[in-house]
């Protein structure tokens, strides 16, 4: 369900006038998607789903509440502002409450298209057909999903604060297999305008990765040189981002912490080449005009020329650190460069090209180790040109220590992976120096 | 406290009420040409609360309610929901799915089919003794702050608990006929607890051992958290210093803390039927699994038996009938059976496509704005016939390593390669638990790994662990699932030392 800017507010000035507490915080938000989804050359389970959440957070003092509905009736919303100053009043004090922020200035948010929104079931299904029929042709299997989605959210506080924001999403995925199951190939990414999303296109990569990965050949684990395509490093970076935490780091507990105490911020943590920033405006990747709590999303970086420039500080711990606070990401963009994967393939003389990673999980947050697979279409190269197609393997690898060993960059692109599904990126394919792949995988 | 009013404004529709809505919207599915369609009205009321040390973090509650049509039109799937449950948008969220059936049809190259549903009218209710929604608020908070009290006072420089409960409501009905309402309730504990060496730089966290489940508030009592705390902030202070694995082959004998989700995820999905038919493959994966090998793979080991059921008490799968409407309570079945694979999950439309005939009752959606597909039951192993503690696991193991809890897991798409840490780490050496080690990690390959199982426990070794966040399907959905387990020893199974020396 969307609502437009005037009845979001509408609503939240209703629970702001049903409030009884100290101060509130009032929250709306909703989507209405379209999705068709397919295996097999076979449409599966196609959708049309719609949601709403409305929550109010009360306070007495420095004790909190909250409590959320998806009934928008005044009956309901009655009950909402009394579950919520209910649960307050039941709290102990908590030391590190922080009051609702007043009025903010913010970016005008670029990511909503009215191309997106007015996408219907069937513009859907038609896009996919052809790939569905260009896998027939050649034997293969395609699967995937397709989604479009336009969201809506408001956050207000009893100090003043209104603050509404729309945008629409578009998710594609496409997987190609062979029906013998012997070569698999993938291609996806997300993006906010349906108008410009090439999905023929990305058939035809996953088509023709899955007919080029058949029959891979054993390789032995090893640190390879690796070139990996946006949507690994897309998923890497979406996970190490979650561990810039300035309170994590000065409790001691982030691979950010410093040994003896604090955090490493101003240091040379990562090589010289890597800039990491957000920006909410950015062309590439638009994201939310405002973060979780409420704070503007406004540009940051978080790594420069390699340098660890900032850590996402909630309010408390900024006013207790005397730091300004961060607030966290609502888009993540590297910066790129210039070489593309035609030419990283040509400098290799040993190697693998990875098409993206599967179940990637934390080992050890000291030093942001990650293990996971690689899937659908890894690729031998050898003396500067692929070769054969390889099997696949987990690794074992952290992000902090892969981006010390970036050889080469490609121009930033959109992309998207099954772990990065947090926040939009923008990301380069980059050449990788000593990636360690610690077993093989017989999966195709 | 409970909040009366809220729950109050949510249950304004009685039975009738909701039988009302489902007759529309089934009534415009049958119109509109639809072969089958169900109506699912759901209404979910959750507390989450969280302390961390000395103080509460969070304390919230929600009610989620709204409905969702499915139709089968031709052959083809559509699929809507909404969360404003009245006539009229009932009636067009049933169009809108039919609208999404109709427009999808161009890409149906093979129609769906379902076999011949029964028809149920029936009530289920999970019985439960402590309903945690009547337990006051800042009794459940009480509780916690003296938890993180416990681990603190044992030498916790950081400590979190959190405990989140669902009341599930849901109400189905289906064009065959079928008119069913059920009740669940879950309660789900969670926490850690973290020491620093500030010298080193090295920090180390233990999590609780405590499962996710189908249960009242009288389980969160039953389970002695602080005594748990307590140890924890011991042994984390343990692991700081632990010696570091040697990496190599060891001989596992893993704790029923750990091996139910290596159970969840080397037995559980590689024996779902929609993967198997290629369904996930652009997501969840595909699996090794193949028709071909049903009644034949050697799976495991003879002592490797392993049961499917929505009835176990305290699970987090357990329920009357599934989400399609098939009944599932009383429905037990064999998925390995004497180490051999002997049997699917499978929801509605899927059995025909190996030559069975119905659904086994597999079927979840995570909401109302969900559409059901196949999630997994209550899975698994059995306890051995013949008298074996857990002791008698190390007897014979000269060189070995006992794991308790987890701790990072991944599996690839297939379910052949994996890897799983746990919560801790202690030496066997020559038949007797030694000293605590620290950065274990094991790999393995399913069929290679269950075919070394050459020890379980007996039935008095018995847990049940769970996960309430099983993720699958396209938009994703998270599923609550449990697995019983028994510690079992497994041989010369691949064990890294997970620490990275070159990272400052």
């Amino acid at each position: 369900m969307i609502l437009s800017e005037a009845d979001a507010q509408g609503i939240t000035n209703k629970l702001l006038a049903l409030s009884k507490a100290d101060s509130c915080i009032v929250t709306i938000g909703g989507s209405e998607n379209r999705h068709v989804r397919f295996a097999q050359n076979m449409a599966t389970t196609n959708g049309s789903p719609s949601d709403i959440e409305v929550g109010v957070e009360s306070h007495f003092g420095k004790k909190s509440g909250s409590a959320s509905g998806t009934d928008l009736s005044d009956d309901a919303l009655a009950a909402l502002v009394a579950a919520s100053e209910n649960t307050a009043k039941l709290a102990p004090e908590n030391p590190e409450f922080m009051p609702p922020i007043g009025p903010q200035k913010y970016l005008t948010g670029t990511a909503f298209s009215s191309a997106t929104q007015s996408t219907t079931s069937a513009t859907l299904a038609g896009a996919i057909l052809p790939v569905l029929q260009q896998a027939q042709a050649k034997n293969l299997q395609a699967s995937g999903f397709l989604s479009i989605g336009t969201s809506f959210s408001s956050f207000a506080t009893s100090k003043g604060l209104f603050v509404y924001d729309q945008e629409t999403d578009v998710l594609h995925t496409v997987t190609a297999r062979t029906p013998d199951g012997t070569g698999a190939g993938w291609a996806g990414t997300t993006h906010n305008d349906f108008s410009k999303l090439d999905v023929a296109g990305m058939g035809a990569t996953a088509i023709d990765k899955a007919v080029r990965s058949q029959n891979p050949v054993r390789l032995p684990p090893d640190k390879y040189t690796v070139i990996l395509e946006p949507s690994a490093v897309s998923d890497l970076l979406s996970i190490m981002i979650g561990e810039f935490d300035q309170r994590a780091a000065d409790e001691g507990r982030s691979f950010a912490t410093k040994k003896g105490g604090g955090s490493r911020l101003g240091e040379h943590v990562f090589g010289k080449n890597v800039t990491l920033y957000s920006d909410p405006n950015d062309p590439l990747v638009p994201g939310s005009i405002y973060s979780d709590d409420g704070q503007p999303a406004q540009r940051t970086v978080w790594i420069e020329g390699g340098v660890l420039k900032n850590l996402q500080c909630e309010r408390y711990w900024a006013q207790k650190s005397k730091l300004a606070p961060v607030p966290s990401p609502t888009s993540l963009t590297m910066t790129g460069g210039t070489t593309s994967a035609a030419d990283m393939i040509k400098q290799v003389k040993r190697g693998l090209l990875i098409t993206r990673f599967w179940y990637i999980r934390e080992v050890d947050p000291q030093t942001v180790l990650l293990t996971g697979l690689t899937r659908d279409g890894v690729f031998l190269i050898e003396d500067g040109a692929i070769t054969k197609p390889a099997c696949n393997f987990r690794f074992n690898e952290s992000p902090a220590a892969m981006l010390n060993k970036v050889i080469a960059m490609g121009p930033t692109v959109r992309a998207y992976g099954e772990e990065s599904i947090g926040i939009p990126t923008a990301v380069p394919t980059l050449l990788v120096d000593e990636f360690t792949l610690s077993s093989v995988s017989d999966a195709v | 406290m409970r909040n009366a009013a809220a729950i109050e404004a949510a249950d304004n529709l009685d039975l009738a009420g909701k039988l009302r809505l489902a007759d529309v919207a089934l009534d415009v599915a049958k119109k509109g040409g639809a072969s089958y369609a169900d109506f699912r009205l759901c209404r979910y009321q959750t507390e989450y609360l969280e302390v961390r040390e000395h103080r509460l973090e969070e304390s919230s509650s929600g009610i989620s309610a709204g409905f969702s049509v499915r139709v089968l039109l031709d052959g083809t799937w559509g699929f809507a929901s909404s969360p404003l449950a009245t006539e009229d948008e009932v009636r067009k969220t049933a169009l809108r799915a039919l609208g999404v059936a109709n427009a999808s049809q161009p890409l149906q190259l093979r129609k769906f089919v379902l076999e011949d549903l029964p028809t149920y009218h029936d009530r289920w209710d999970m019985p439960m003794k402590v309903d945690p929604f009547v337990v006051p608020t800042n009794e459940k908070i009480a509780h916690m702050l003296a938890i993180n009290e416990a681990a603190m006072k044992a030498g916790a420089d950081y400590a979190t608990i959190s405990f989140a409960f669902v009341r599930e409501e849901k109400c189905f009905a289906s064009s065959t006929g079928s008119r069913i309402t059920q009740t669940r309730v879950r309660s789900m504990p969670d926490g850690d607890v973290t020491v620093i060496d500030k010298d080193t730089g090295k920090f180390s966290s233990r999590a609780t051992l405590a499962a996710p489940r189908g249960s009242g508030y009288d389980y969160i009592l039953g389970y002695d958290f602080a005594a748990e705390a307590t140890k924890a902030a011991q042994q984390a202070r343990e692991k700081l210093k632990a010696r570091p694995v040697e990496a190599g082959d060891y001989d596992l004998v893993l704790d029923p803390t750990n091996l139910w989700l290596t159970i969840h995820e080397s037995v559980g999905h590689p024996t779902e039927l929609d993967r198997a038919l290629g369904w996930e493959a652009n997501f969840a994966g595909t699996t090794f699994c193949t028709p071909d090998k049903l009644g034949k793979l050697q799976y495991g080991s003879e002592l490797m038996n392993i049961i499917a059921d929505r009835s176990q008490e305290g699970g987090l799968s357990t329920v009357g009938y599934d989400d399609d409407g098939v009944r599932s309570v009383g429905t037990e079945f064999p998925i390995i059976k004497d180490g051999i694979f002997v049997n699917y999950q499978s929801a509605i439309g899927q059995a025909q496509l190996i030559g069975q005939k119905r659904s086994n009752g597999c079927a979840f959606a995570d909401s109302w704005e969900s559409f059901p597909i196949q999630r997994m039951p209550n899975v698994s192993l059995q306890p051995n016939p013949k008298k074996c503690s857990l002791h008698d696991l190390f007897a014979d193991v000269k060189k070995g390593i006992y794991i308790v809890g987890n701790g990072s897991w991944s599996i690839d798409q297939q379910r052949h390669n994996f890897q799983f840490g746990g919560q801790l780490f202690y030496e066997i050496k020559n038949g007797k638990l030694g000293g605590m080690l620290r950065d274990v990690a094991y790999q393995g390959s399913t069929v290679e790994f269950w075919n070394s199982m050459d020890g379980i426990g007996d039935k008095s070794t018995y847990f049940l662990g769970g996960a309430p966040n099983c993720g699958k399907g396209q938009p994703e959905q998270t599923a609550p699932v449990s697995h019983g387990a028994v510690p079992a020893r497994f041989r010369q199974v691949a064990v890294l030392n997970t620490e990275r020396k070159d990272i400052a």
